[in-house]
C-alpha cells in the first residue's frame, strides 16, 4: 500500500495495481473505516485504490499517519460492509440485445451459451463510477471476454446490460458508451427519489436472471405506474 | 419575501452552493460553484452562510425583474451588471427595490459571476446540496438550472448594513499568471520531454470546455500512450492526458473515476481562478511541491 498526495485536499491510497477480489476487499475495508473519520469529506473506492478527500481540520501528513495506523491494525478478513445479494432480471432478446451478434462472433459462443454463462456467475460490485450509480461488476468468466466497441455509441439507453473486457455493468441512465450491449433490465438502478439513490454499492453481490420480453414489459409497466415493489431492491 | 422573475435565462445560469460532497462513492459528481472563493464572498456580502446557494452566471447574464425588496451582491467575473440600466458596483451589498430590473451587457473580464441574495431560497435540494446536478437534473434539482420565465422565491433574511470588499482583497481575474499544480499520481510515468512540454508551453482552452472539464487544444508533442491506469478516482482539478496527448482539466461536474494517466492536480485557489478562464484563453502550468 502506498499513500500519495492527490492535490491539496485529497490523498490517493494505492494498493497493488491489479483487478483482484482480495485487493478490492482491502480497499473496501479501509473505505469503511474512513467513513467514521470526521475530517474526511468524501471517498472514492475503486478497483485497487481509494481516493480520500479531506477538509481544513487535518493535513496530508496527519491523515496519512492515521491511514497507516488503521491499515496496520485491521485485516481485510474483518470486512463487514453490510452488503447484499441483488438479483437483476435481464431480457437478452431483441430489441434490447443490440450487440448480441457481435458478441457471438467475438466469443465463438451461441446466444444461449452467452446468456447461460452470464447468468451462472455471482458478480462483485468492485466500484461505482463513470456516471451516478454505474457499478463495475466482475469478473466475467473468461469465455465471455469481449473488447469494447470500436466506435462508442453516442447514447446507450438506461437499463442496458453491457460487457467490456472481463467486466459487466448496467447503464443507470442514458449515457454515451462503448460497452457491448447484450440485454436490458427493467429495474431502475438509479432512483433519485430514494434516500440512497443507487441500487448498488461497492461490495454488493449481483446475479442476473434471464426473462422473456413479455416479463420485461410487465415489470416495466409496473415500474412506470409505481406499482412495482422497488423497496425490495432499495430497502 | 422577494420574488425573482427571469425574463431571460442567460447563456448558462445555474444555482450552485459548495457542492455535494460525500456521495462520490456512489459515482455522483461533487458539482457546486466553479469559483468557490467568489461564491463565498458573495454570500458574505449579504450575510448568508458561505454554503448558501448562489446564481452562477456564465458570460451572458440573465434578465431579472424583482418583486419585493431584498439585498444582493455580485462577485466574480465582470459581466456589466446593471440595475434599471445603470452599471452597479461588484463586490458590494446592493439594496434592491420592488420593480428593479437586473440585466447584463457585455462580458468584460472573467467567465463566471456569482449573485447572492440575502435570505433562504425556496428551492429543492438533493443529497444535501442545492447545486444543479449534471445527471438527471429534472428529477434531482429541477429548480437549479434557470429557464426563461422561471420564478425564484427568497424568504428574506435580516437586513444587513452595506459593505464592500476592497479591490486588493478580491480574487484575481488575471489570465497571465501560471496555474500552480501539484504532481499527479502518474507524474513519474511521463518522460522528461513530455513534462517539459507540459510546463513549457501555453495551452488554449477549447470551445468544447464546460463545467465537467476544460479540454486543452494542444496535445503534448510526440506523446507516447501510457499503460492504461486501472479505473481510479479523479477529482476537480485533476489533469488527465488522453491517449492522443491532449490535457483535460477536470472541473466541478467531473465524473468520479477515470482511466487516463493523471499528470497533475491544480491547487485549490488556482482552480477557482481557472473557472474564470474562457474558451480561447491560454493557460500555463507551474509545478509546485507538497509542503
Amino acid at each position: 500500500m502506498k499513500i500519495v498526495p492527490f492535490g491539496d485536499s485529497a490523498l490517493l491510497v494505492n494498493f497493488e495495481q491489479k483487478i483482484d477480489e482480495v485487493i478490492n476487499n482491502q480497499v473496501l475495508s479501509l473505505y469503511k473505516q474512513l467513513q467514521e473519520v470526521k475530517e474526511v469529506t468524501f471517498l472514492i473506492p475503486a478497483y485497487c485504490s481509494l481516493t480520500v478527500g479531506f477538509g481544513e481540520q487535518t493535513s496530508i501528513k496527519a491523515l496519512s499517519e492515521q491511514i497507516e495506523e488503521l491499515t496496520s491494525k485491521s485485516q481485510s478478513t474483518d470486512l463487514d460492509l453490510n452488503t447484499k445479494l441483488i438479483e437483476i432480471p435481464v431480457c437478452y432478446e431483441a430489441p434490447y440485445a443490440l450487440d448480441m451478434n457481435e458478441v457471438t462472433e467475438k466469443t465463438g459462443l451461441t446466444q444461449q451459451e452467452i446468456i447461460d454463462t452470464h447468468c451462472q456467475e455471482t458478480y462483485k460490485v468492485y466500484m461505482l463510477g463513470f456516471v451516478a450509480g454505474f457499478a463495475y461488476l466482475g469478473s466475467l468468466p473468461e469465455q465471455l471476454f469481449c473488447p469494447r466497441k470500436a466506435e462508442p455509441r453516442k447514447e446507450v439507453l438506461a437499463g442496458s446490460v453491457g460487457l467490456a473486457g472481463l467486466q459487466t455493468g448496467i447503464y443507470p441512465a442514458n449515457a454515451p458508451g462503448g460497452w457491448q450491449i447484450i440485454g436490458r433490465t427493467p429495474i431502475p438502478t438509479f432512483n433519485p427519489k430514494a434516500e440512497k439513490p443507487t441500487l448498488f454499492k461497492a461490495g454488493d453481490a449481483v446475479k442476473f436472471k434471464s426473462i422473456s420480453s413479455s416479463e420485461f414489459e410487465e415489470i416495466e409497466k409496473q415500474v412506470s405506474s409505481n406499482t412495482f415493489n422497488l423497496e425490495e431492491y432499495y430497502g | 419575501m422577494a420574488r425573482l422573475h427571469f425574463l431571460k435565462s442567460g447563456l448558462q445560469t445555474t444555482i450552485q452552493d459548495l457542492g455535494r460532497q460525500g456521495v462520490q462513492d456512489l459515482g455522483i459528481p461533487i458539482n457546486g460553484a466553479m469559483d468557490k472563493a467568489s461564491a463565498q464572498l458573495a454570500n458574505q456580502l449579504v450575510g448568508n452562510d458561505t454554503n448558501s446557494p448562489v446564481l452562477e452566471i456564465t458570460l451572458l447574464g440573465p434578465k431579472i425583474q424583482f418583486e419585493g425588496q431584498c439585498q444582493i451582491a455580485i462577485t466574480g467575473a465582470n459581466l456589466s451588471a446593471e440595475i434599471n440600466g445603470n452599471i452597479i458596483p461588484q463586490f458590494r451589498t446592493i439594496n434592491i427595490n420592488h420593480g428593479d430590473m437586473l440585466s447584463f451587457r457585455k462580458p468584460v473580464t472573467g467567465c463566471r459571476a456569482y449573485l447572492a441574495i440575502n435570505g433562504r431560497w425556496d428551492i429543492q435540494s438533493w443529497l444535501g446540496s442545492y447545486s444543479a446536478s449534471a445527471t438527471n437534473t429534472v428529477q434531482t434539482t429541477p429548480d437549479s438550472v434557470i429557464k426563461k420565465d422561471q420564478i425564484l422565491e427568497i424568504i428574506s433574511g435580516k437586513q444587513q448594513s452595506v459593505i464592500s470588499i476592497p479591490q486588493s482583497e478580491r480574487p484575481s481575474l488575471s489570465i497571465e499568471a501560471p496555474l500552480k499544480v501539484y504532481p499527479g499520481p502518474e507524474f513519474e510515468a511521463f518522460s522528461a520531454i513530455e513534462k517539459q512540454c507540459f510546463f513549457g508551453n501555453r495551452f488554449t482552452i477549447g470551445q468544447d470546455s464546460n463545467r465537467m472539464g476544460y479540454r486543452l487544444k494542444e496535445a503534448l508533442k510526440g506523446y507516447t500512450q501510457k499503460e492504461e491506469v486501472i479505473s481510479s478516482g479523479v477529482i476537480p482539478g485533476t489533469i488527465q492526458i488522453t491517449n492522443s496527448g491532449q490535457p483535460i482539466v477536470l472541473m466541478a461536474d467531473a465524473q468520479t473515476t477515470g482511466g487516463y494517466p493523471r499528470i497533475a492536480n491544480v491547487s485549490s485557489p488556482d482552480l477557482d481562478r481557472l473557472a474564470q478562464f474562457k474558451p480561447g484563453d491560454t493557460v500555463r502550468f507551474e509545478l509546485i511541491s507538497f509542503k
